[in-house]
């Protein structure tokens, strides 16, 4: 029940392109049709949900003072994390490039750049910061990568269809994807406040 | 008459701005009658204006029944004229003076910015407006400060449709838009309790009293004086004892049904006779505007029915969990309180926002019912779940069309598969034949 509301709140309710604004630039910069949004999702979900529990394990055994080296190492954190989500980004990379050559063509420079995808990252560290326990951090990882997809689709999908609307000169592009990212905020709002956690608590 | 307009217009080429205005009244007024004849060209008047119009015309009952109902729920709240048609007079110049106001600020912010595109762009004024400009006062509570109402109706015009290129182009509902801006932006003048009963204000130590009536009353009392009717007064009473002037949603979260059915008969909800928006509370007035549009055509009935299906699911399996009180209102009585009818009716079946396939409809509006049911009872920031939900929906609706097609594309392509093969087997023989 846990791993599922948490799973729910970072998908939903704490969405983390619509609700923190992270992992903007692969949003803004594939979101131009659905198929390779699609496809970015997918590795995206693959990447959070593998990198959250093997960093997790990391922090948690490694890193913190009551870990296997009985040390405080955790100025370490940011580039172990770092290393584990370029190796991770590595391992997708090839598996696209042998078996979708097309969308990894139609991709290009942000599929390496997943590893930078400040999302990525930032949930890692959400992660920290919040305290999971293990299931949680693997719903997190998922959940939040499942946001991601959700928010990266839903875009793609409607600037699939405004291509065809009379958009004023200056907007077109960026400026339109912006003012979405926006209003997708607005609507997204509708679900903040939720909390799953203290509903089942009142049961 | 028709002449004399003509004669009227200005000309483009020295006055474009001029031109612009003139041809937004003229065609608004007018039906052109140049229809195609032959061929598969559109047949008749029907053009965007004349559906936008079909709209309008759905909500006239609204507008009356809201604008009493202001007037209404006011002198209720003073404990005076508590019958519903006593003291009608009153009620109905209450209503009008705060009404025609709010109307015209939405208007004159909404075309203003219409109009300055249409000339800009060089084309006519487009009709977008006029759906969104009635639609904007009734989902408004009566005492919205104006300067909120134009800047919200600035907004919603401004970066949520032309900045998509105007009408027919924007993501998100105009007039929903404009709401969700005063809510998000404002929250204290619109999710407060007092603000839904215009002319109520709460004093400094905590109880509510009656505004004093302005100068526009004194002009309408003298005049109800002089014909022997009762006056307003000078206003400033206390109101009465108890009152709270929460809405049966705001109740209902607190305390369940049995809180809601302290303050209000289902008699008075279904009527409308209750605090609210301006134009939500009546509900078989929206069904009958309701009715009206899918008679017409104008709205489509696939959205309407999924979403009720969808309230109807999320409210069985909310009374299934039970966790609070809220929770446990029987479905049924959730379509007596707030707005659903009204963004069923009004919101979401806007055809520019709204999946445009038939499948996708179904969805959309079954999860538009499903997502609405959980942030109204789950969420306990929101009172009221349709206009976020539907807005939330919105942003999803062009994916939905996206897979509908897709499916539709490949359901097509594997038919055309199955239907080649025996074809293919059956020219073989034949093949066969004309060898031998």
């Amino acid at each position: 029940m846990e791993f599922l509301n948490t799973f729910i709140k970072a998908a939903f309710v704490e969405n983390l392109v619509l609700a923190y604004f992270l992992g903007m630039c692969s949003y803004l910069a594939v979101s131009k049709s659905v198929s390779t949004a699609f496809g970015l999702g997918l590795a995206v979900i693959f990447v959070l949900g593998i990198t959250m529990p093997i960093n997790w394990l990391i922090n948690e055994y490694l890193l913190s003072e009551s870990g296997l080296l009985g040390m405080d190492l955790t100025f370490l954190r940011f580039i172990l994390f770092i290393a584990v989500i370029a190796s991770m980004v590595q391992l997708v990379e090839m598996v696209v490039e042998k078996y979708s050559p097309s969308l990894y063509s139609a991709l290009g420079i942000f599929l390496p750049l997943i590893t930078v995808n400040c999302a990525i990252l930032g949930g890692s560290l959400f992660m920290v910061s919040r305290e999971y326990n293990f299931s949680n951090a693997l719903a997190f990882g998922l959940g939040g990568g499942f946001g991601w997809f959700l928010a990266i689709i839903a875009i793609a999908a409607i600037r699939e269809k405004i291509r065809y609307s009379n958009v004023p000169p200056a907007l077109r592009g960026l400026g339109m994807a912006f003012i979405l990212t926006g209003l997708m905020g607005i609507a997204f709002m509708s679900l903040m406040g939720i909390d799953p956690a203290a509903l089942t608590a009142g049961k | 008459m028709l002449k004399l307009l003509k004669q009227v217009e200005p000309d483009k080429e020295k006055s474009p701005f001029l031109h612009t205005a003139y041809d937004a009244f003229f065609t608004f007024a007018f039906t052109p009658n140049m229809v195609t004849k032959g061929g598969v060209h559109v047949r008749d008047g029907m053009d965007l204006k004349r559906q936008m119009v079909h709209v309008v015309l759905a909500l006239q009952v609204l507008y009356l029944f809201g604008t009493y109902n202001i007037g209404h729920q006011h002198f209720v709240a003073l404990g005076e004229y508590t019958g519903f048609l006593q003291g009608a007079h009153l009620k109905l110049v209450y209503g009008l003076v705060k009404m025609i106001p709010i109307f015209i600020v939405t208007h004159v912010v909404g075309l203003g910015i219409e109009f300055y595109y249409a000339y800009k762009k060089g084309h006519g004024v487009e009709e977008g407006f006029l759906v969104s400009g009635a639609l904007i006062p009734l989902i408004m509570p009566p005492d919205i400060p104006l300067w909120i109402l134009g800047v919200s109706v600035a907004f919603a015009v401004w970066i949520g449709k032309e900045a998509f290129g105007g009408t027919g182009m924007n993501i998100l509902n105009v007039a929903l838009l404009a709401r969700v801006f005063v809510f998000f932006a404002y929250p204290t003048y619109i999710s407060g309790d007092e603000v839904w009963i215009a002319g109520i204000e709460k004093a400094a130590e905590g109880g509510y009293f009656g505004q004093a009536y302005g100068a526009v009353y004194g002009v309408f009392d003298s005049l109800f004086g002089s014909l022997g009717l009762a006056t307003f007064g000078d206003g400033g009473k206390a109101v009465i004892d108890g009152y709270s002037g929460a809405t049966p949603l705001g109740l209902a979260s607190k305390g369940g049904w049995d809180a809601v059915t302290q303050s209000y008969t289902t008699g008075q909800m279904l009527w409308g006779t209750i605090p609210g928006s301006i134009g939500e509370s009546s509900k078989p007035l929206i069904i009958v505007g309701a009715l009206f549009l899918i008679i017409t055509k104008i709205a489509d009935w696939r959205i309407m029915l999924s979403m009720v299906i969808g309230a109807v699911v999320m409210g069985l399996l909310l009374n299934a969990w039970g966790a609070t009180p809220f929770m446990e209102v029987p479905w049924y009585y959730h379509f007596y309180m707030g707005s659903f009818l009204f963004a069923m009716a009004f919101m979401a079946t806007d055809p520019v926002t709204a999946s445009s396939t038939s499948t996708g409809k179904l969805i959309y509006g079954f999860l538009i019912g499903f997502v609405g049911m959980i942030v109204r009872v789950l969420n306990p920031a929101y009172p009221e779940g349709w206009m976020l939900a539907i807005l939330f929906m919105n942003v999803f609706a062009p994916l939905i069309d996206h897979y509908v097609l897709q499916a539709n594309i490949n359901r097509r392509a594997k038919r055309l598969q199955a239907a080649m093969k025996p074809a293919e087997t059956a020219a073989a023989p034949a093949a066969a034949e004309a060898q031998a």
